[in-house]
């Protein structure tokens, strides 16, 4: 043993020669050894702690992966990857453009065409006897609606004591219009008045 | 039991003579033959992928696409793998590759599109909320933010180093397979680890000393 093995194994190891050790070790695949650790019950024992941490971060990533991928999902994942596999390996699938024996407007069943027929005779007959029934009222003279008609025959004294009360309120109405446009409203415009025709001087 | 295992052939010895044997059956045109046995090579290194892409992607859904992704590219690139290379180093390079670039796409998506909320208690999935029979709530409620905690000092890590942490120590791959699935030098994978170590320890010690909620209650009450 070297002096200098000797002066190094007078005192303990630290953190990162005990993480040297360690890495020595799972760098070549052998466990971890150093002749300090041998005589030094310490570091012995601090090393075993250190590499007890590392265990236990191993184990804890492992069953945090075992957790999160059981034997059903990695099953699941086998059959993923061997269907991704024969997908890849079929011939992409060309699909056919549609050809069809007859045109498709020859595919409309009979009892269609029937229908569209019927509505369509049906359309003409209508507007036919429509123009027939024109023609019939022309011939026959203006015709009062009923509804009228009916008033009429029923109250006859109220229709005459509303069409004088109607012609009395134009004829106020008028009468009133006359005499507003014969009064000059402002006296500035009076003489304006004086010379301009009148409707009614017209009239005259 | 397999073929490979009836013969008592070593994994990787059983994975070389199921790829040669996949290959060969390609090139004959065999294709349903050719299936079938690769369904051998998945299902002996499924688990182990569905692994390393979870540890990369930090999402299941990711992870799962991410590994049948690789399983796919593998077995449509088989005519290029070389016998001399293990077959579980070919493939994890692979594996490895794509979850780089899915994360890279992702980066580019999250600079993009804001994230979508979680639902009303936060949970991810029904099962999740459902009663069983395994640990307690609260050593659940332990187990879940001891969990995160890594999760989060993992993400602090260098990419490289969080790479050479989760192969060697995770999937306990020698710093030579280490340096073969990386393409970084051995000397460079072991200093990797080590810094990646030493700042782990760093990182999950402060966040142990901060002290989870669970433990702050426990030292109130």
């Amino acid at each position: 043993m070297s002096f200098l093995d000797k002066l190094r194994m007078s005192g303990h190891l630290d953190d990162a020669a005990l993480a040297a050790i360690w890495t020595d070790g799972a760098a070549e695949g052998r466990q971890p050894s150093h002749p300090h650790l041998q005589v030094c019950a310490n570091c012995r024992s601090r090393f075993a702690s250190f590499a007890s941490w590392l265990t236990d971060l191993r184990i804890d990533t492992t069953a945090e992966v075992d957790d999160l991928f059981p034997p059903e999902r990695l099953a699941a994942q086998h059959g993923q990857i061997f269907r991704r596999l024969e997908a890849a390996e079929r011939p992409a699938r060309v699909i056919a453009f549609p050809k069809f024996t007859q045109p498709l407007t020859s595919r409309s069943s009979h009892g269609s065409r029937w229908i569209a027929a019927a509505a369509a005779a049906g359309l003409i007959a209508g507007v036919g006897v429509g123009q027939m029934m024109d023609i019939r009222r022309s011939f026959s003279g203006p015709i009062a609606p009923a509804g009228q008609v009916q008033t009429a025959s029923i109250r006859p004294e109220r229709t005459e004591i509303a069409t004088a009360g109607a012609n009395v309120g134009e004829e106020a109405f008028l009468s009133d219009i006359d005499m507003t446009l014969s009064r000059p409203a402002l006296p500035e415009l009076r003489a304006l008045d004086e010379f301009t025709p009148r409707a009614g001087d017209r009239a005259r | 039991m397999t073929g490979a295992q009836a013969a008592g052939l070593t994994g990787r010895e059983a994975d070389a003579a199921a790829a040669s044997a996949v290959k060969a059956m390609q090139a004959d045109g065999r294709h349903a033959e050719a299936r079938e046995r690769y369904a051998e090579l998945v299902g002996r290194h499924q688990r182990r992928a569905t692994r390393i892409a979870f540890h990369y992607m930090r999402d299941a859904a990711e992870a799962d696409e991410a590994v049948q992704d690789a399983f796919v590219k593998a077995y449509s690139h088989l005519a290029s793998f070389r016998e001399e290379l293990p077959f579980e180093v070919w493939f994890t390079r692979i594996l490895i590759n794509g979850c780089l670039d899915r994360i890279k796409a992702r980066t580019r998506r999250e600079r993009w599109i804001a994230p979508m909320p979680e639902g009303p208690g936060g949970e991810r999935d029904f099962a999740e909320r459902m009663p069983g029979r395994g640990p307690s709530p609260e050593e659940q409620l332990l187990a879940r933010e001891r969990r995160e905690a890594l999760s989060r000092a993992l993400a602090r890590l260098p990419e490289r180093q969080r790479s050479v942490f989760m192969l060697s120590h995770f999937e306990g791959c020698t710093s030579r397979e280490v340096s073969v699935l990386t393409g970084l030098n051995e000397s460079t994978v072991r200093v990797h680890l080590f810094r990646a170590i030493r700042k782990l320890r760093t990182l999950l010690a402060t966040s142990g000393d901060s002290g989870t909620s669970v433990e702050k209650r426990r030292v109130i009450s």
